[in-house]
């Protein structure tokens, strides 16, 4: 036994000591300016006309002196290039280190980033037809090896997107554009062949350094393995990266040289801790200055060890999807009445006061908090007396006695689904309850999120139209109003699996106002255009919004400065500041 | 000996086949790795059409574990959806040494994505086990020397409270008592979460002062159930005939307990240490979790519930192959401890 212990503790030191030094990460080490490509750019861009220098090596603050901001992050980054991820923990941390191009304010307005201002059909940016977008890209922006940004970036990030060879996250909506042209260095020229409404919400969230990542396709045939994707050295934006250990942590440092000035924070160290409850700990013990996503019963508690609270909307909207599908769903769902007394019998004010906390309030229409949501919607009132005679006007009574309500001899139990969150499920026990005293029958079901959201051809149960309500949180392109879950060609079906549609609704009217705002390039049309969509949508009950489900971030007392916006949350960032 | 050893490996051979066929049947219905892949909204209709054909989805589940066994290099894709299958594959399949590459990390390969979880899993679980091993050996056999004494009894006691309480109470107990609260209070206080604290850096002083709290919530369980089962054969072997004619040949007490006693005890407790040295490779799910341990558990627990099929392929495939060459340590380890086992 003695020499197998002395092989475990020969072993345990062993590891230690490579896990120590094969990865050293000293604070004061990692202030080193970000590696400088000794690789030439594959093709060389024109310098621009009136650029500034390109960016000097970085001067080091005294480790002592340092100002290290941790992040908590309940998920970890699956991969760095922008092109290969929708996940939000990755999106959003491209604001550090990639820039999006334009991104948007705590009040929702958009800020230009890497162009010089917003296109518009004003300042001619937009052409007169809507299908031409001019960007003017700054003069003073350079990745961090010094390389000026210039239209053959923007131009190469399209090819990758739309290339074939590359499996990208999403093609859309890039692969609507004809041709993406670079008339000078400074100057990107997208063209459409038709106008695209969505542009400002969808398009450029990180772009792609060409004279990096050309050499690797134009050697790989994809850039699907490029290092880049995990190890991006190189990026444009008020940090840079450092390094990202698998499952533990990524460090960003201060870009020396940003161009709307250097960074108060020296260091955002962003920790993965996939466990909420030890993110509230983390957060109460002051290991991180910022966490996200936290659940409301956890919000007193952390306001009472001096953490902020700031929830933000970012057009989520937790609600129930109807099926209208007149084959898989309940029959009694095609009555408009049936799915009105539904939202009546459903006490979702006490729901958000008691389960909730009173920190939210019941959605009215699925664009609530956006310019687009139909102004007079206000949610339908707790009212039973109101959903029994509705139900009893359609004709859904109760013939037999059972204590719920049937006609032509079927039972008015509705399958209702939803995944496995906590709130979801105490959600569904208050709905079965509440619904019992309108003799409305319940049958709860819940699934992992992988199960839940799988789709058509994967058997997922609301794709598959196996449930009456599915309730989720979701969005839209926000903040474009934009989104697919109406529309009629989207409904799935065996030759068509693919399909999001997933209410199985076919309203065309509604359809044809989806289509129409598409094009719409002025603001007002479009807006009007989505006060009668969300009038539709709230009328005839295709969806029943639940709460607003905003972002909520937990801002510990060091951190200054802090704004916050919906879409971008951290378009400020470089001046967010540390106090001891 | 040697053709034993040689026996069993060939014998493991189509019994890793017969696993790998089964785990993978398995991963296939596990859910649907495009769900996820429109972050905080569903996976849109074309981009689902086109990840599916991209990513070999929409082959059948034969065939893509003919890909993932001898590679796809021999066949032909249709990658931009016209119909034509023009694009040749790349893979070579997991008997050319190719696992293939993660689909949520997308074009990492599974045995980097691996390879990186690795040592910080054996970081924690070898000292975990270890702890484990040197406690309950101490305790054990304390107990046996001392049966029905008040400290068996206290120790016997707290043992089957351990036992009964689950690891995330303990971690997360232990977590506020120790680091949030002892903070609070102006103690000398614990990491919560994590393997080091970026203010100090990554240093072998800071990886031990955040081991503390999940060694000790590993622990804690097992400790109990490894102490108890100690005791029960060392009371057994104590009351042999062989330490009775030790004892009346005049040999020190710590001889006959540490020799001739707890060598032949262990017998049984080499056979549960083999069959849980191959587990700490698949690390401490929930601890891992807890105290954002960068293990192999999380790493699983993350793929699998991301459908990530090669990653999480890996995994179990390296564990199986890891339970199958301890099994056969273990045996010669009972060789070594019992010269009266011999192998043919």
């Amino acid at each position: 036994m003695k020499k197998t212990h002395w092989m475990f503790t020969i072993l345990i030191l062993l590891s230690l000591v490579l896990a120590s030094c094969a990865q050293a990460t000293q604070a004061p080490e990692a202030t080193e300016p970000p590696v400088v490509e000794t690789e030439p750019p594959a093709e060389a861009t024109e310098p621009p006309t009136e650029a500034t220098e390109p960016p000097a090596e970085a001067t080091e603050p005294p480790a002592a002196e340092r100002k290290v901001a941790t992040f908590i992050w309940t998920q970890e980054f699956d991969t760095l290039n922008p092109l290969y991820t929708n996940m939000w923990f990755a999106a959003i941390t491209h604001q550090l280190w990639l820039s999006y191009a334009w991104d948007f304010d705590d009040q929702g307005n958009p800020n230009p980033v890497l162009i010089t201002e917003m296109p518009s059909q004003d300042n001619g940016g937009i052409s007169e037809d809507g299908t031409t977008i001019t960007l003017t890209l700054r003069d003073d922006i350079f990745w961090s090896d010094g390389t000026p940004v210039t239209a053959d970036d923007f131009i190469f990030t399209w090819q990758m997107t739309i290339d074939p060879n590359n499996t990208v996250a999403q093609v859309s909506p890039y692969d609507l554009l004809t041709s993406v042209e670079a008339p000078d260095p400074k100057t990107v020229v997208m063209n459409f062949a038709e106008p695209f409404a969505a542009w400002a919400g969808t398009m450029w969230h990180g772009i792609l350094p060409a004279h990096i990542l050309r050499p690797v396709y134009e050697a790989e045939g994809t850039i699907d393995n490029a290092e880049w994707n995990r190890n991006p050295t190189v990026g444009v934006g008020p940090y840079n990266f450092a390094e990202w250990e698998s499952g533990s942590y990524a460090r960003f440092v201060a870009n020396e040289n940003f161009w709307l000035g250097k960074p108060a924070i020296d260091e955002v160290f962003f920790r993965f801790v996939p466990d909420d409850a030890s993110q509230v700990a983390a957060l109460k013990a002051g290991e991180g200055d910022l966490g996200t996503f936290i659940a409301y019963s956890d919000i007193p508690g952390l306001q009472d060890a001096g953490v902020n609270i700031v929830t933000v909307f970012s057009g989520y909207n937790e609600g129930w999807y109807m099926n209208l599908s007149p084959e898989k769903g309940h029959p009694a769902l095609q009555d408009v009445r049936v799915r009105q007394a539904l939202a009546y019998g459903f006490d979702r004010f006490t729901l958000n006061k008691d389960l909730l906390l009173g920190l939210t309030v019941p959605a009215a229409t699925y664009w609530d908090n956006t310019p687009y949501a139909f102004p007079d919607a206000e949610p339908y009132p707790y009212d039973p007396a109101m959903a029994n005679q509705l139900l009893d006007e359609a004709g859904w009574v109760d013939s037999n006695g059972d204590g719920t309500r049937d006609k032509d001899g079927v039972e008015l139990v509705l399958r209702y689904g939803t995944t496995t969150r906590e709130i979801r499920q105490d959600t569904q026990a208050v709905v079965q309850q509440q619904y019992q005293e309108i003799g409305v029958g319940v049958e709860l079901l819940s699934y992992d999120s992988d199960i839940f959201f799988g789709g058509y051809g994967d058997g997922g149960p609301s794709a598959t139209g196996e449930l009456d309500i599915s309730e989720w949180s979701d969005t839209t392109d926000y903040p474009d109003p934009n989104m697919a879950y109406w529309l009629c060609s989207e409904i799935p079906s065996d030759e068509s699996p693919a399909g999001v549609n997933w209410q199985y609704i076919c309203d065309e009217e509604l359809d044809a106002l989806f289509q129409l705002q598409n094009t719409q390039v002025d603001f007002a049309e479009r807006q009007a255009t989505f006060h009668q969509i969300s009038k539709i949508v709230f009328d005839k009950v295709y969806w029943l919004g639940v709460w607003q489900d905003p972002d909520t971030f937990a801002i510990g007392p060091r951190l200054q400065n802090v704004k916050i916006s919906g879409s971008t949350p951290f378009y400020n960032i470089y001046e967010w500041d540390l106090v001891p | 000996m040697t053709r034993y050893i040689i026996r069993r490996i060939l014998q493991a051979i189509p019994l890793l086949f017969i696993i790998s066929v089964i785990l993978f049947v398995l991963m296939q219905n596990m859910g649907d790795p495009l769900a996820t892949m429109g972050g905080r909204t569903i996976t849109r209709s074309a981009e689902r059409e086109r990840l599916t054909r991209q990513l070999g989805l929409d082959k059948p589940i034969y065939m893509q574990y003919l890909y993932w066994l001898i590679g796809n290099d021999w066949d032909k894709f249709d990658r931009d959806g016209d119909g034509i299958e023009e694009s040749p594959g790349i893979r070579k399949g997991i008997l050319r040494g190719d696992f293939g590459t993660s689909l949520v990390n997308r074009g990492i390969p599974v045995t980097t994505v691996i390879g990186d979880r690795l040592p910080n899993t054996l970081i924690l679980m070898l000292t975990a086990e270890l702890v484990i091993i040197l406690f309950s050996l101490g305790i054990g056999v304390y107990s046996a020397l001392r049966q029905y004494s008040f400290m068996d009894n206290l120790i016997t006691g707290i043992s089957f409270i351990g036992y009964s309480m689950p690891i995330f109470f303990i971690a997360l107990v232990s977590m506020y008592i120790f680091s949030v609260n002892f903070k609070r209070w102006g103690l000398p206080y614990l990491p919560t979460v994590g393997m080091f604290d970026p203010q100090v850096g990554k240093t072998a002083s800071e990886v031990l002062r955040h081991l503390i709290l999940p060694v000790f919530s590993i622990s804690f369980i097992s400790l109990a159930a490894y102490s108890r089962y100690i005791r029960g054969t060392m009371l057994e072997v104590l009351n042999q005939d062989y330490i009775r004619t030790a004892k009346s040949k005049g040999i020190p007490r710590r001889d006959i307990i540490f020799v001739h006693a707890l060598k032949n005890a262990s017998l049984p407790i080499v056979t549960i240490i083999g069959l849980d040295l191959p587990l700490l490779l698949a690390g401490a799910v929930v601890t891992e979790r807890i105290f954002a341990w960068p293990g192999m558990g999380r790493l699983f627990l993350d793929h699998l519930t991301r459908s990530d099929t090669p990653v999480v392929m890996g995994i179990l495939l390296l564990i199986s192959v890891a339970v199958v060459v301890f099994q056969i340590l273990t045996d010669i380890t009972y060789a070594w401890l019992d010269p009266r086992i011999t192998y043919k």
